[in-house]
């Protein structure tokens, strides 16, 4: 199946093909995405551990929508990255990792918004536990990242 | 211009990094968390900026910034490091000369900035639109910031030179 895939008339395209608008684009793609996931994350974390405490926490649900957008291309983007090179990537211990680090990471940020950003959230400083999520969020999103890059080489 | 580059890449400094093996994708993995830190940071005072979040205090918005700094520290040590190891590789690029271009240019705006409005920011009271030139000031770094990103992730396919 995943040669299958990997073979795919579009997955050929994509790798085939000399313009930019098929393989460089979807990898540029990715990397914006990234960035604005964990740029998204970032910032939330970083108002959770402290900084910025003026902003109102209802304010700063916004981001959750910008976290999720950056997810959604992400998750379309790498969908593809993954066709075009299905068997190897399959088998490569350190997608494997990034994966579970990244969704270790996006089930945290859910639960920082239920904990920290829902309705009663006001201009409070967010609980004990908001806190110990938001640097474990950073941690993670480090290592998805570099895990992510590991994969061109190991 | 070329004497310098090939000097460069000729250097013990250069060819040592160039042959050790995890230097280049250690850079990778930092200069790749830098740049969330800086576009999380900077994109977020950019939003603030254009007025966007208005019920939180600008300068509390402004308070992200040293984190962004710090992404951006990291990603001009391991940028320059990557044009220590291979100066040839970018200083041929169009892509690279792009993205040069753009960090200066949300460089001088971010200056810009600083030194004519900065101080009128924290004077914008809560839930107050912001006033045309803030707006732009945002949207110019807020553009700039994802040319960066495109143009460094298209070096390897834009005008490489040869």
């Amino acid at each position: 199946m995943l040669q299958g895939l990997q073979d795919s008339a579009f997955s050929l395209w994509v790798v085939g093909s000399d313009s930019l608008w098929a393989y460089p684009t979807i990898l540029t793609l990715h990397t914006v995405g990234l960035a604005v996931i964990v740029g998204a994350a970032f910032v939330i974390d970083l108002r959770v551990l402290g900084v910025g405490r003026d902003i109102p926490l209802p304010q700063m649900r916004k981001a959750f929508g910008v976290f999720w957008t950056g997810f959604a291309i992400n998750l379309a983007s790498g969908l593809v990255l993954f066709a075009v090179d299905a068997v190897h990537k399959a088998g490569q211990p350190v997608f494997l990792v990034k994966l579970v680090l990244i969704a270790m990471a996006i089930t945290i940020t859910a639960r920082i918004r239920r904990i920290a950003f829902g309705k009663t959230a006001d201009a409070t400083p967010p609980p004990g536990a908001a806190r110990s999520l938001a640097a474990a969020s950073l941690a993670l999103w480090a290592g998805a990242i570099v895990a992510g890059r590991l994969m061109a080489y190991l | 211009m070329y004497g310098f580059i090939s000097w460069l890449e000729s250097t013990g400094f250069s060819t040592a990094l160039r042959n050790t093996t995890w230097v280049w994708p250690t850079c990778e993995s930092i200069h790749f968390v830098g740049l969330t830190m800086l576009v999380g940071a900077a994109v977020f005072f950019d939003w603030r900026l254009m007025g966007f979040m208005r019920q939180g205090p600008i300068a509390a918005a402004k308070a992200f910034m040293p984190y962004g700094i710090a992404g951006f520290a990291l990603n001009l040590v391991t940028g320059t490091l990557f044009f220590v190891m291979r100066p040839s590789l970018y200083a041929f690029s169009a892509a690279w000369w792009a993205k040069m271009f753009f960090i200066v240019l949300a460089g001088l705006n971010a200056m810009l900035f600083e030194t004519t409005l900065g101080a009128r920011v924290l004077t914008l009271g809560r839930g107050e639109a912001p006033p045309a030139s803030f707006k732009i000031v945002g949207c110019v770094s807020l553009l700039s910031w994802f040319a960066v990103l495109y143009f460094g992730r298209m070096l390897p396919y834009i005008g490489t030179g040869n």
